[in-house]
């Protein structure tokens, strides 16, 4: 077994944190702009993700509903938490639990794309119910932020150097004296 | 994984390790992290080719033959693999248009070609052409291939639908499924298997003089 520890990127923990606040930033219009006008034989509403997934178990959609909460506020809010805890836990002077917060981090890679999944609904369904003008399905502002926030938290967990939390610690002292 | 192919370097702590040989269902552990680093293919060591194979094979149908007929007093719609880029496009998303053509569709056949560019002439015993950048550029479109994200988003699209509109669904959804899972599997049989020999295969090329 060979150890390659010195080429960690440098920068990568500062720029993941920079990506992961600029996704924390989007999430706030992705959230409160509507995703979706649906006009179903002349009766028009419009839906935030979060009205959207109420109206959904309010038909009985459970499963849907359940799904839909999951890829489009519970996965982006853990990708949040976790991205926040791993730069937290190796800020410089930290010691870190590199197992556990390897797990943290593969399981961050893993979930990430999952958010994917209201982009990709809003867009079939825009394309698919164009039933003249009673019947429609359209996209709305809300959904162009989701994806920035999914697309930021994404590239935030591939910047952040999984390395770092490996780095073994120097003893005190070991440090390089400035002259 | 082939007997002989050298054990990648650990992703996750950089460790790195001499070659070793797996038998089929065997997992070779990162000592340090315990990150996966590679497994024994049950299928074989042409496994992973294989499935590149078919999701290029599967790609065509999948996006050239209906996904979904949806109809309402009537009037009938037909769904393709593009109909969400369509949905987008004309609703003057055009930049999200563009990213969900990407992720769904693009960057999914640009890494399946990718890894056929790698597998084939290594199953020939031929060196590829550029390996170390063909490397770089299979996991970098590995990240945004997401063609199961789309495929559960259409299965949702379905459900939420089946109220509203009757719905058929098309051969190009079953193809467009089943080349999802070649991708999949052709990804993983590489990054588990394949991937240390290429690379391995890219380190050993005399430098030139």
């Amino acid at each position: 077994m060979k150890l390659l520890l010195p080429s960690l990127r440098s920068g990568a923990s500062s720029n993941a944190a920079a990506l992961a606040l600029a996704a924390a930033a989007m999430l706030v219009p992705a959230n409160v702009l509507p995703v979706l006008d649906t006009r179903v034989s002349g009766v028009s509403r419009t839906d935030t993700i979060f009205s959207g997934i109420v109206e959904l178990w309010r038909q009985g959609l459970w499963a849907i509903a359940l799904i839909v909460f999951l890829a489009s506020m519970l996965i982006p809010a853990l990708k949040l938490a976790g991205l926040g805890w791993l730069l937290l836990a190796t800020r410089p002077g930290a010691r870190p639990d590199a197992r556990r917060l390897t797990r943290v981090y593969l399981a961050l890679d893993f979930i990430g794309r999952w958010s994917m999944l209201d982009v990709f609904l809003v867009g079939f369904l825009a394309g698919l119910v164009r039933f003249g003008a009673l019947t429609t399905v359209e996209p709305r502002s809300g959904i162009a932020a989701f994806a920035a926030a999914v697309v930021l938290t994404v590239l935030a967990t591939k910047v952040f150097d999984p390395r770092v939390l490996w780095r073994t610690p120097e003893p005190p002292g070991a440090a390089p004296v400035p002259s | 994984m082939t007997s002989g192919t050298p054990v990648p370097t650990c992703r996750i702590c950089g460790c790195e390790y001499r070659p070793v040989a797996l038998a089929p269902g065997e997992r070779a552990h990162c000592l340090r992290c315990d990150t996966v680093l590679a497994h024994g293919s049950r299928l074989g060591p042409d496994a992973g080719l294989a499935f590149t194979v078919a999701g290029l094979l599967l790609a065509a149908p999948a996006a050239l033959l209906p996904f979904i007929t949806a109809g309402k007093l009537g009037d009938t719609q037909t769904g393709r693999v593009f109909t969400g880029v369509g949905g987008l496009w004309r609703n003057g998303m055009h930049l999200l248009a563009v990213w969900v053509l990407l992720c769904g569709t693009v960057v999914p056949a640009a890494l399946l070609t990718v890894l056929a560019g790698l597998l084939l002439p290594a199953r020939f015993g031929r060196a590829p052409f550029q390996p170390r950048l063909l490397l770089r550029a299979a996991r970098a479109l590995s990240d945004w291939a997401m063609p199961e994200v789309q495929v559960l988003a259409v299965l949702v699209a379905l459900m939420k639908l089946g109220n509203l509109v009757d719905l058929t669904i098309g051969p190009g959804f079953w193809f467009y499924c089943a080349a999802t899972f070649a991708c999949l599997f052709a990804w993983r049989s590489f990054e588990f298997g394949s991937a240390a020999g290429i690379s391995g295969l890219a380190r050993s090329r005399p430098s030139p003089p």
